[in-house]
């Protein structure tokens, strides 16, 4: 009697999902088309625990405490060792791998011997040397004006990173004169905008990813 | 001041690289336009020119052997680190000793150990001196709770009543 009148819909969907989970016929038989009628309210045909309403499982993108005066990411001041460090590096190890093949080729009629060797490395170390300077010195430069005009526009984006890259070539190509220093800029012009398309393809492409 | 963070280690030998460098290539740059200005023909056109040449043409060779400087020591100090298993100011003064020691080798052993003596007292200053910064910084904050005072005021009684409840 209690279960009557609480509402005729449990006791059904009850024994309706008692049926379809265990198969065999234990209980009274029920039409499909008695049971495609009963409403499901707040339980799924799986558990009745799966009735959480779905707008609370939206993840935030602000799910990280942030400590006072702290920036959610990076900037470019922090990344700017990184940066320098990371360039300095690529540079040793591909001046040291011209290095080696300017080295190989200068002492191929030479027979393998001290001298030889010697050479060698002596251009392993100086090609290294003098890349690791210029490419480090290129990031520093970048990383410098990349810092003053984001101090000096008090905004940070894409064109932060193109305007330095740009003042970057200008500067490093200025003992050439006003034609050097134009195609550096450029040659700077070029990379830092290929750079800044690369960063940002996903969202120019206008990509339909859902935020989940 | 906000706390200071260093990258976990294989990042922080890139780190370290790039600031030796900056350190070095600024540093430098600043120096050699001074020595550049000085040695060069009077006449301001002139200095001003030596004074940018030598900048462009010393200042990343110098910033280049802080950088070599500065991935070896902060390399071999990540190594230490991995293999002791702590982090402490003896780490940097055997990497500094290690570091001077490598970057002479082609001089012989005698300029290693020269090197290497170097190297170590170098780091150990700037360990010392990082050491006594943060005592000095934090003794300006006031002290915790103090626990070397009252030993003994409880009164026996409580500790003689509980027995009869037991």
């Amino acid at each position: 009697m209690d279960k009557e009148s609480s509402g005729s819909s449990n006791p059904d969907s009850r024994r309706a999902g008692g049926l379809g989970l265990f198969g065999s016929s234990a209980g009274p038989q029920y039409s499909k088309t008695e049971l495609a009628g009963v409403p499901l309210t707040g339980m799924s045909p799986l558990s009745p625990y799966l009735n959480v309403d779905p707008r609370y499982l939206i993840q935030d993108t602000d799910e990280f405490i942030l400590p006072t005066g702290a920036n959610k990411t990076r900037g470019r001041f922090e990344l700017a060792f990184f940066t320098i460090g990371g360039c300095c590096i690529t540079g040793a190890v591909s001046g040291a791998v011209n290095g080696l093949r300017m080295g190989l080729s200068e002492t191929r009629n030479m027979a393998w011997s001290k001298p030889r060797n010697v050479q060698i490395l002596n251009m392993v170390t100086r090609q290294g040397a003098t890349w690791a300077n210029t490419l480090g010195s290129l990031a520093l430069l970048y990383s410098a004006f990349g810092v003053i005009i984001e101090k000096a526009r008090g905004a940070e984006d894409d064109l932060n990173t193109i305007a330095a890259g740009t003042l970057t070539g200008v500067l490093y190509k200025s003992p050439g004169g006003l034609r050097g220093a134009a195609r550096g800029g450029l040659v700077g012009l070029t990379l830092s905008g290929l750079y800044a398309l690369y960063s940002n393809w996903h969202h120019l492409k206008g990509s339909s990813s859902t935020r989940y | 001041m906000e706390e200071y963070a260093r990258e976990p280690c294989p990042w922080r030998i890139v780190d370290d690289c790039g600031g030796a460098f900056t350190m070095g290539a600024i540093g430098g740059g600043i120096f050699q336009a001074v020595k550049g200005f000085r040695n060069s023909p009077s006449g301001m056109n002139h200095r001003m020119r030596g004074s940018l040449t030598a900048i462009r043409t010393r200042a990343p060779q110098l910033g280049g052997s802080f950088a070599v400087w500065g991935g070896l020591f902060s390399m071999i100090d990540c190594g230490l680190v991995k293999v002791r298993g702590k982090e402490d100011p003896w780490n940097s003064i055997t990497s500094g000793a290690m570091t001077g020691a490598i970057l002479a080798a082609r001089n012989g052993p005698v300029a290693m150990v020269g090197s290497a003596a170097m190297g170590g007292i170098l780091l150990a200053l700037i360990e010392g001196a990082g050491i006594l910064l943060t005592r000095f910084a934090s003794s300006q904050f006031p002290t915790g709770p103090q626990f070397a005072e009252e030993p003994a005021p409880m009164p026996a009684s409580s500790f003689g009543d509980y027995r009869q409840y037991q």
